[in-house]
């Protein structure tokens, strides 16, 4: 497999005044070429952790261990800040929930985007110019050549996005992160942002990690879906396959407290996952779902079991893994 | 819904505008937040009100409250307009519950403290009757008693709603405006809220203004739906004719936008749906 992006055995430490936060706890994952990943998870399952730690972008505190983080061939563990520098922007970029906050307020959107390629390319200004105009049309930024003269506080949310997508491109990346992209946004700019993402992916052949907690979004962008929960990845498969046949019970769970039209009758009670998400302090023993889990068992208190139950469907559960082992036993 | 008639909450062409600050340069103007408004609630419903941000929707439930008077035009409640009832009167028939329980919970005070409030405000029983009320409305939510004194810093986004909850009905109000009450909560803990307030509905017989920007929720839980744009209600309906045939472009283009957890649908071209 072409893998972009190969990740084994990522985690994320926090040391805190109560205990270290074990917020990522041995993540394994690939992302191919011109691919669409989402990580879904709910607040707290240290997605954002994750994007941080690939972009070298963590916290001063946290500690990052993997046995494998490679980018394109490149060991990201090996390199010092320099040379995370040169790669952030260039062959990887992010794009943020809130551009207001990622934008320079002082600098003009043109001053931002220009730098971008200059800082990585040997461009001059007037080519640098003539790429950020091109972008942000291409990223359906109305009257682009003014915009550049223009501030972030100037336009409006969706607009700031667009350019945020912009810049990110600048460079043409292999890989970008997008950390809940569209949350901040009204559902029709939503779609319309989406649209463009998806767009602009296909035709620049750009990786994308696209972290979400909707799986409404989920469903419609992505190719391939890893679900998480308190740090660890608990079911990943390709999108149809994740929809049609969820099988880890937290993913069973999320799919059904979702009210969808035609499937549930206004009114009734939804399926709500009972309890709360575990403390990550000092880590988890076992299955970290199985306290909130209807099909718990005792065999859920050691290190549950990566089973594959379809072509690049795999599950962390017990009650999986047995369940698939007696249909093979009756068919035989 | 509307079979018995009886509106519990009437709007008559409510208005709330804001000046523009006048410049040198500047053409002095006019921010009409909520404009000429008309809507009525009624006893037992739930009424759906949608739109986007900045369309005005949650000024018009600061209006319903009391909380902002109205530019022009009046709020009734119960056939009596709301600016010439006392706060007082107001907070026993209508409650709030709002989108950040974090901001609306006193960070100081016990849960049981935060929930009694209101009782102790407004005179109500003695204080082991009050507590016993209290008991009983935690209950009511699924807070168990080892919450109850605990702060709300301790508490997750969940159980925060549900304390929020707890205090808006502790009065028994007849009439709750739930602004957003579920857009700051992950979706496991969305549905066991959704699931409370349907609950308490069925069980105290309230009537809900639910507003919200979620499509799918809206669905779930309301009886008729208002749509608002730019400070105006474009569409107004029971729910199964505006989610089966939507009249107004821009609930078209609202429901083409909501993303439902069915992949192979792709991503909706909004520019396209308008103008089909």
């Amino acid at each position: 497999m072409d893998a972009l992006l190969d990740v084994r055995n990522l985690r994320v430490e926090l040391p805190g005044s109560q205990g270290t936060v074990h917020a990522v706890r041995g993540l394994d994952f690939q992302v191919k070429r011109g691919e669409m990943l989402c990580l879904v998870g709910e607040s707290g399952c240290g997605k954002s952790m994750t994007s941080l730690a690939l972009m070298g972008l963590l916290p001063r505190a946290a500690v990052r261990s993997a046995d494998r983080l490679e980018f394109d061939g490149v060991d990201l563990r090996g390199l010092s800040p320099r040379q995370m520098q040169d790669l952030r922007g260039n062959r990887m970029a992010m794009i943020f929930q809130e551009p207001m906050t990622s934008l320079n307020p002082a600098y003009t959107v043109g001053n931002q985007l220009c730098e971008a390629l200059r800082r990585h390319r040997p461009a001059t200004r007037a080519q640098a110019r003539d790429r950020a105009v091109y972008l942000l049309e291409r990223a359906g930024v109305p009257h682009a050549p003014e915009r550049l003269r223009q501030y972030p506080h100037q336009l409006s949310g969706g607009l700031r996005q667009r350019v945020m997508i912009a810049m990110a491109l600048m460079c043409e990346p292999s890989l970008i992160i997008a950390d809940e992209p569209t949350t901040a946004l009204d559902v029709t700019i939503q779609a319309q942002i989406l649209r463009l993402i998806r767009e602009l992916q296909t035709e620049f052949g750009t990786a994308v990690v696209f972290i979400t907690h909707d799986l409404g979004v989920v469903a419609r962008i992505a190719d391939r879906v890893a679900v998480m929960y308190a740090g660890e990845i608990v079911e990943t498969a390709p999108v149809g396959q994740l929809y049609a046949q969820p099988s880890h019970p937290y993913t069973q769970g999320l799919l059904s407290c979702i009210p969808v039209r035609g499937r549930t009758p206004p009114g009734s009670r939804l399926a709500a996952i009972p309890g709360v998400v575990p403390s990550l302090v000092d880590g988890i023993d076992g299955c970290a779902f199985r306290n909130r889990c209807a099909q718990a068992r005792a065999a859920c208190a050691q290190t549950p079991p990566q089973v594959a139950c379809g072509t690049g469907h795999i599950v962390r559960c017990v009650a999986v893994s047995r369940a698939l082992r007696e249909t093979r036993e009756s068919t035989v | 819904m509307t079979e018995a008639q009886d509106v519990v909450l009437e709007l008559r062409s409510v208005s709330r505008h804001y000046p523009l600050k006048r410049g040198l340069f500047r053409e002095p103007g006019l921010i009409k937040a909520v404009d000429d408004v008309s809507l009525r609630l009624y006893r037992g419903e739930t009424l759906g009100l949608v739109g986007e941000s900045g369309c005005g929707k949650s000024t018009l439930a600061r209006m319903l409250l009391g909380l902002l008077a109205p530019t022009s035009g009046s709020v009734l409640l119960d056939g009596r307009k709301v600016d010439a009832q006392s706060r007082l009167a107001l907070a026993r028939r209508i409650q709030p519950i709002f989108q950040d329980p974090y901001s609306s919970l006193n960070p100081r005070k016990t849960v049981a403290q935060i929930v009694g409030l209101p009782l102790y405000l407004h005179g109500v029983g003695a204080p082991a009757e009050r507590r016993k009320t209290v008991a009983a409305m935690l209950e009511l939510v699924g807070l168990p008693p080892r919450m109850h004194d605990r702060y709300p810093g301790q508490l997750s986004g969940g159980q925060r709603q549900r304390v929020a909850i707890a205090r808006a009905l502790i009065l028994r109000p007849s009439i709750v405006v739930c602004d957003e009450p579920t857009s700051a909560l992950d979706v496991s803990v969305q549905a066991q809220i959704l699931n409370l307030l349907l609950d308490l509905k069925a069980e105290m017989g309230l009537t809900y203004l639910f507003i919200s920007h979620d499509l799918g929720v809206v669905e779930h839980l309301v009886d008729r739906v208002a749509v608002m744009r730019q400070g105006r209600i474009v569409e107004l309906e029971s729910r199964e004719r505006l989610f089966a045939a939507p009249a107004h472009p821009y609930t078209r283009m609202l429901l083409a936008s909501a993303l439902t957890p069915e992949p192979g649908l792709g991503i909706p071209d909004i520019t396209k749906e308008i103008t089909a």
